[in-house]
C-alpha cells in the first residue's frame, strides 16, 4: 500500500498539470455556469412563469453529473490509467522501479479518483450554492447536497474502476467505453423490468429521489429503483470487482508498444 | 566471475514475428556492448532482461532470479530505454525526483539524488525546463540520468548513445566507463561500432534475433574490417580525389556523383582513414562533409551471416 501510496503522490502532481485533467476540471464548471443563467435568467428575460430552483438542480444540474460528466471524467482517466502509459511508451519508467505491478493500478486508480471527485466535488457545490443560497442555512439543504456528492462519488469510483479495468486489456477502450457510455448505460438503464438492473446507471439512479414530474420527467420513465441500501453494495461491489480484475490483468499481460 | 545477466534459450515472438531466437548467453560485470543494426532483436532482449517483456521461451535470469514480476531487483537496475517518451509536461527536475520517490527515498534524499544525477548528465542549469523543451541530446542524457540516479549495480542502456553531440556522446562514455567501477555490470546497446569501442573491448553481435558472435572485440574488428567498408565524401574537386584514389591499393571502388558527392569502396577503413587527411592536404580540396552510410553495419552483419 505503501507504494501504491507513492505511485498516487506522483501521479497526482503529474495529472494536476495535464492538458486533460485543465479541459475537464473547465467541463466540469458547464452545471455551475448554467446555474448561474438559471440564476440570471428572470434579470436577463423575465416572464410571468418559472420553475424553483429546486426543480433546476435535480432536473438539469444533476442529471448533467450523472449521466455525462461521471461518464466522461470516468472514462477518459480511468482508460488512461494503463493505455497512456502504454502509448506515450512511459510504461518502462514505472516497471523498472521496485513497484509491485498492482501498485502501479492502485496508485494511478487514487490519483485519478481524487482528481475526479475533486472535479465532480466543487462543480457540484457550487451549483448548489448558486441555485438554493437562500436556503443554505437549512440543514436538510446540506444534505440533500452531501448525498448527491456520495452518490456521484460512488458512481464515478465503479465506472473508473470499469474502465480502468477496460484499459488493461483492449486496445480502443475509449471507443469500446463511448458505446458503452452512451448505448448501453443510456438504454438498457431505460429497459422495463430486471434487464434494466443490467446497467450501472439503474444504481446511481435509484440513490436519487426522483425529481418532480415535469418537463423533463422522460428521463426517469421507466425507472423502477432498486432499493437504496442494495444499490449502495451493488456500487461498491462492481468497484472492487473491476478493479481486482484491472489488477489480476496488469500483473499478468505484457504491454508491446507500436515500434 | 559469476554471470549477472543470464539467458537460456531464450526466444520472443510477437505474433507470427520472430524478435530473439534461442539467445543464451552470460554477461558478468564490467561494460558489454551489445551492437546489432536496426531491428537485430537489441532491444527486445534488453525489455526482457528488465521484465518489461515475458520470454515466449526460455529462462532470464538477473543475478540469478528470475525477473518477470520481480519489483525487488529494480533497486540494483538501472534501465535507459530506446524510445524517446516522456512525461512532456514535467521539468527535468520534477521528472527525476518523481522517479526517485518510486524507488521508496524520502523526499530529501529524493532531491539530493536528483541533483547529483543531474549534475552527472549536464542538465543542472536546464533543470527547471519542461521536457517538451528539451533537445534530442539533452532528453537523451535525461533518460541516462533516470537510469543513474537510484545508483544501481547493473546498468543496462539501449541506444543510450543516439542522438547525442560528440561533447554529449563523450560525456556519456565517461560516465559509463566511471560507472564499471566498483564491480558494476553494464549492457549497453548500438548499432554503430565506433561507440561500442569507446565503451568496451567485449561485445556481442546479434543480427536477426539471434547472437552471431561475443567475445573481445577486436576477432570481431577483424571480421567486420575484412568487409568493403563505404564512405561518402563531399568535397569541391571530387573528380580530382578520385583521380588520385584509385592508385591507392586499399581503394576497391571510387564513384563521382553530383553536387560533389564521392563514394568510395575500401578494403582497409583504418589506412583509408589515416590517409585521408593527408591526400586533402596534398590536393587542396575542400571538404564539405565525409559520412559512412548508416545501412553499412546491416552490410556487415548480411556479409558476417552470408560466411
Amino acid at each position: 500500500m505503501r507504494a501504491a501510496g507513492r505511485v498516487a503522490v506522483f501521479f497526482l502532481g503529474l495529472g494536476g498539470r495535464s492538458k486533460r485533467t485543465k479541459a475537464f476540471f473547465v467541463l466540469s464548471l458547464v452545471p455551475l455556469l448554467l446555474a448561474v443563467l438559471i440564476r440570471l435568467r428572470p434579470v436577463l428575460s423575465p416572464s410571468p412563469r418559472g420553475f424553483s430552483s429546486v426543480f433546476y438542480y435535480s432536473n438539469v444540474v444533476l442529471p448533467v453529473y450523472v449521466q455525462f460528466l461521471v461518464l466522461m471524467i470516468a472514462l477518459f482517466y480511468g482508460t488512461a490509467i494503463v493505455m497512456e502509459e502504454v502509448e506515450g511508451r512511459t510504461l518502462s519508467y514505472l516497471l523498472a522501479r521496485p513497484l509491485p505491478r498492482p501498485s502501479l493500478i492502485l496508485g494511478k486508480f487514487a490519483a485519478s479518483a481524487a482528481l475526479g471527485l475533486l472535479m465532480m466535488n466543487v462543480g457540484l457545490l457550487a451549483s448548489f450554492l448558486v441555485l438554493r443560497f437562500e436556503r443554505a442555512g437549512d440543514p436538510a439543504e446540506w444534505l440533500t447536497v452531501l448525498r448527491d456528492m456520495a452518490v456521484l462519488d460512488l458512481s464515478l469510483l465503479c465506472y473508473l474502476a470499469l474502465f480502468t479495468f477496460l484499459g488493461t486489456f483492449v486496445k480502443r477502450a475509449v471507443f469500446f467505453g463511448l458505446l458503452f457510455c452512451f448505448g448501453w448505460e443510456n438504454v438498457v438503464a431505460y429497459f422495463p423490468g430486471l434487464t434494466q438492473k443490467l446497467a450501472i446507471a439503474h444504481y446511481v439512479k435509484s440513490l436519487i429521489p426522483q425529481p418532480p414530474g415535469q418537463a423533463f420527467s422522460f428521463l426517469q420513465l421507466r425507472l423502477e429503483p432498486s432499493p437504496p441500501l442494495l444499490s449502495v453494495l451493488v456500487l461498491a461491489g462492481l468497484t472492487a470487482v473491476f478493479l481486482a480484475a484491472a489488477l489480476v490483468v496488469f500483473s499478468r499481460k505484457e504491454y508491446v508498444s507500436a515500434d | 566471475m559469476t554471470p549477472v545477466l543470464q539467458t537460456f534459450k531464450l526466444s520472443k515472438w510477437y505474433g507470427n514475428i520472430l524478435g530473439l531466437s534461442e539467445v543464451s548467453l552470460e554477461v558478468r560485470p564490467g561494460v558489454t556492448g551489445l551492437l546489432g543494426p536496426n531491428g537485430a532483436g537489441k532491444s527486445t532482449l534488453m525489455k526482457l532482461l528488465t521484465g518489461q517483456l515475458k520470454p515466449s521461451l526460455g529462462r532470464v535470469r538477473v543475478s540469478g532470479q528470475s525477473v518477470w514480476n520481480n519489483p525487488g531487483l529494480f533497486r540494483k537496475i538501472g534501465y535507459c530505454p530506446e524510445h524517446d517518451s516522456f512525461y512532456e509536461d514535467t521539468t527535468g527536475r520534477q521528472f527525476l525526483w518523481g522517479l526517485m520517490r518510486l524507488h521508496g527515498f524520502t523526499a530529501a534524499e529524493s532531491a539530493r539524488r536528483t541533483e547529483a544525477a543531474l549534475a552527472l548528465v549536464d542538465l543542472v542549469e536546464d533543470k527547471d525546463r519542461l521536457i517538451r523543451g528539451y533537445s534530442r541530446g539533452m532528453r537523451q542524457r535525461l533518460k541516462v540520468a533516470q537510469a543513474l540516479g537510484h545508483d544501481p549495480d547493473i546498468l543496462i542502456l539501449d541506444e543510450p548513445l543516439s542522438g547525442l553531440d560528440p561533447l554529449g556522446k563523450r560525456k556519456i562514455i565517461g560516465l559509463i566507463k566511471n560507472f564499471r567501477a566498483g564491480n558494476k555490470t553494464v549492457l549497453v546497446s548500438s548499432h554503430v561500432l565506433p561507440e561500442v569501442e569507446a565503451l568496451t573491448r567485449d561485445i556481442v553481435l546479434i543480427h536477426q534475433g539471434k547472437i552471431l558472435a561475443a567475445g573481445d572485440i577486436h576477432g570481431i574488428r577483424d571480421l567486420i574490417d575484412a568487409h568493403p567498408h563505404v564512405v561518402a565524401l563531399k568535397c569541391d574537386r571530387p573528380r580530382d580525389l578520385a583521380a588520385r584514389l584509385v592508385r591507392e591499393p586499399y581503394v576497391l571502388k571510387v564513384q563521382v556523383g553530383a553536387e560533389g558527392l564521392l563514394t568510395l569502396e575500401t578494403g582497409n577503413r583504418d589506412v583509408f582513414f589515416g590517409r585521408l587527411p593527408s591526400l586533402i592536404v596534398e590536393l587542396d580540396l575542400e571538404v564539405e562533409e565525409i559520412s559512412s552510410p548508416d545501412d553499412n553495419l546491416q552490410a556487415v552483419f548480411d556479409y558476417l551471416v552470408g560466411r
